[in-house]
């Protein structure tokens, strides 16, 4: 019986290190600390690339109504609609930095405040 | 002993027809019903000597058939093979299809597992086309393998894995491999990664691979200190293999970072370059760099074209920087260098003896330079094409410039999403200073660059052009519009809209004595992700991945 427990509890940590829901971290998407990081990742990972620094770009984004989840998705994931592609994420940024990513383009976005 | 000159007949007649059966099944042979390779000839004129849809008729072209099925991620970009009424044709993730060439239905189809890092990379899922030879269709794919499938049933035969793909920033294949007799080389993406760009030499039979060579030359002096460790260059698309001299040449990308070259103070060999290789072994023959120390992202991997004039073998060889180079294919030596376009500011201009770059403008770093022309280049990679009869080579150019800004940035290789370019962007596109229109299609003497005609365009060209034997020359654009020109004057005889912006190949090729033009239409790659800043009417344009086929109606 003792060891079904402790097989049962070795199967829950086992499984909840694998199902990492992204939904659960994430921080404040209106602290201006986590929209500055996002920034200079938005910079640095060159999604002015495609974006545009104000996000006015080739794919813009200045003229979106965006949903904080979706963004993260996209940029944890990738993105392949209407032939374009964005390249995916997730493991070469850590989620928190997707996050602040996620802050920074949502403030330059249509999305409401 | 006198030979009877009817034996002599003989023997010749029967050598040129052994010949014959085996030049006709090999690819780069002049069998004008078949466009048998990339730029259809191994002198990459991307000519068709076909001249039953002509100037008189071409009113009258109309659609033959359309086939779909391809995923139009980042568009239809390939130039599409047809030999002997199939048509391979590859889309976005790798998938190779043969199709009838009469009906446009699918005979088979091949469609390998990718490499789910595929979805991290920078430079995927697209390829611009397949290599046929030996019974074979040859593809080099976006987690950088070659792969050989049967000609007739679409079964695998090989493959290998070339590039180091997991720790190469991503480095693969986005073109075909070319044919060089028994070999085929590849040449891998690498400008704006960090790595080494590699050029692959493969058995075609068995995919065993028998050289690499790397276009980051080992040289202190060329690559002070360890910057060639990432230097980039790498030859990304299709190389041109000359049988006569058994020469494959490839142009070079770029040297990395792209915009800041404070830790590769030296010339950068072999970037920005046109190298000449011995297939079989690898080795260098001769190379002639065209853009020492290159700071604007001036790649050199386009088409290399092969003439005869005046007793002398030449190249014809067109880089980003809107240069074209006249070169000596059997030694590098420059003959001639001229401007496509004068929105250009890089430079004063290019010593046409010598290729000295004059007063380049280098880039200060965090701040923003004015530079043309763009990132997108002069042209961009998609294929002009010569005219025997006009004696003109047919263009896109690209006339918008680009403000770079170089920064700071720390090298990577598993930041697979991030150029290794040293800036936060590739560059803010902006009109020409003087106004003009964004492109035109030009038609210019290759030698000499005396422009014949031009037609200018509102919305860039950036599909590969076609030329014919029936004066006509065939243009897409990337709001959809497709045309023929009158390949003397440039007048527009016919156009069709096509439903999505064009971006890789069109094609010519006869099957039971019928003449058809083949386009593939799909918007796509990184113009369409970059451009609308420019032009926002190409926000609205629709992805496809779509071949159509015209005729001429009866």
């Amino acid at each position: 019986m003792r060891n079904i427990a402790v097989l049962a509890c070795a199967m829950l940590v086992v499984g909840s290190a694998v199902v990492r829901p992204a939904a659960d971290e994430m921080p404040n998407l209106k602290d201006p600390k986590v929209i500055s990081a996002g920034h200079a990742l938005f910079l640095e990972k060159q999604c002015a690339h495609c974006h545009g620094e104000d996000g006015a770009g080739g794919v813009n984004l200045a003229r979106r109504v965006l949903d904080a989840k979706g963004v993260f998705i996209s940029i944890a994931d990738g993105r392949e609609k209407n032939g374009i592609r964005m390249p995916a994420w997730r493991e070469v940024l850590t989620d928190q930095e997707i996050w602040q990513a996620t802050a920074y383009v949502l403030s330059i976005s249509k999305t409401k405040q | 002993m006198r030979k009877s000159p009817l034996a002599t007949g003989l023997v010749l007649a029967c050598l040129l027809s052994s010949t014959g059966i085996v030049v006709a099944a090999e690819p780069g042979t002049e069998d004008p019903n078949n466009w048998p390779q990339y730029n259809r000839t191994a002198n990459a004129w991307r000519y068709s000597p076909l001249d039953q849809i002509n100037k008189e008729n071409v009113g009258k072209l109309s659609v033959a058939w359309i086939a779909h099925g391809g995923d139009i991620t980042m568009g239809l970009q390939e130039t599409p093979i047809v030999i002997d009424g199939v048509i391979y044709s590859i889309s976005a993730g790798d998938k190779v299809t043969a199709l009838d060439a009469k009906t446009g239905q699918t005979l088979w189809i091949y469609e390998p597992k990718l490499d789910p890092l595929n979805k991290k990379v920078l430079f995927s899922p697209y390829s611009r086309g397949v290599a046929v030879g030996h019974g074979m269709v040859f593809i080099g794919t976006v987690d950088g393998r070659g792969i050989a499938i049967d000609q007739r049933t679409g079964e695998e035969k090989w493959q290998v894995q070339l590039t180091d793909f997991a720790n190469c920033h991503g480095c693969n294949f986005t073109s075909p491999p070319t044919v060089a007799g028994d070999i085929l080389t590849f040449g891998s993406t690498a400008g704006e990664l960090a790595a080494q760009g590699k050029i692959f030499g493969v058995e075609a039979a068995t995919g065993k691979k028998v050289w690499e060579f790397n276009t980051i030359k080992q040289d202190p002096k060329s690559w002070p200190g360890d910057s060639g460790k990432y230097g980039g260059g790498g030859a990304w698309m299709p190389g041109t293999y000359d049988p006569e001299t058994d020469t494959v040449f490839y142009g070079t990308g770029n040297p990395g970072k792209d915009f800041d070259d404070s830790e590769r103070a030296g010339d950068n060999l072999y970037t920005d370059s046109v190298v000449a290789l011995d297939p079989k072994s690898g080795k260098l023959k001769w190379y002639r760099q065209e853009i020492p120390n290159d700071v604007w992202d001036y790649d050199a991997p386009y088409e290399v074209l092969l003439f005869k004039k005046d007793g002398k073998d030449l190249i014809i060889h067109l880089n980003k920087s809107g240069y074209v180079y006249v070169l000596d294919k059997n030694t590098g030596n420059i003959e001639n260098i001229w401007p496509i376009s004068d929105v250009k500011n890089f430079v004063k201009d290019v010593d046409r003896k010598t290729g000295e770059l004059i007063q380049r403008v280098e880039l200060p770093m965090n701040k923003e330079t004015l530079i043309c022309p763009s990132t997108f280049g002069g042209r961009s990679w998609n294929s002009g094409a010569y005219n025997p009869k006009t004696g003109l080579w047919y263009n896109d150019v690209l006339d918008f410039c680009g403000y770079l800004k170089p920064v700071e940035q720390k090298v990577d290789p598993k930041d697979y999403g991030t150029g290794h370019t040293g800036s936060n962007d590739f560059g803010r596109l902006v009109m020409a200073p003087d106004g003009r229109k964004p492109g035109k299609l030009s038609a210019n003497d290759p030698f000499t660059g005396e422009r014949k005609w031009s037609v200018d365009m509102d919305v860039p060209g950036f599909a590969c052009v076609l030329t014919t034997g029936g004066g006509l020359v065939f243009n897409g654009d990337p709001m959809g519009k497709l045309q023929a020109h009158d390949a003397d004057t440039g007048k527009v005889l016919w156009s069709f809209n096509t439903g999505s912006g064009m971006r890789g190949g069109i094609v010519s090729y006869s099957v039971d004595g019928e003449q058809y033009i083949l386009v593939a239409s799909g918007w796509g790659s990184y113009a369409a992700l970059l451009m609308p800043a420019l032009l926002p009417q190409l926000e609205k344009v629709p992805a496809a991945s779509t071949l159509i086929a015209f005729k001429v109606s009866k």
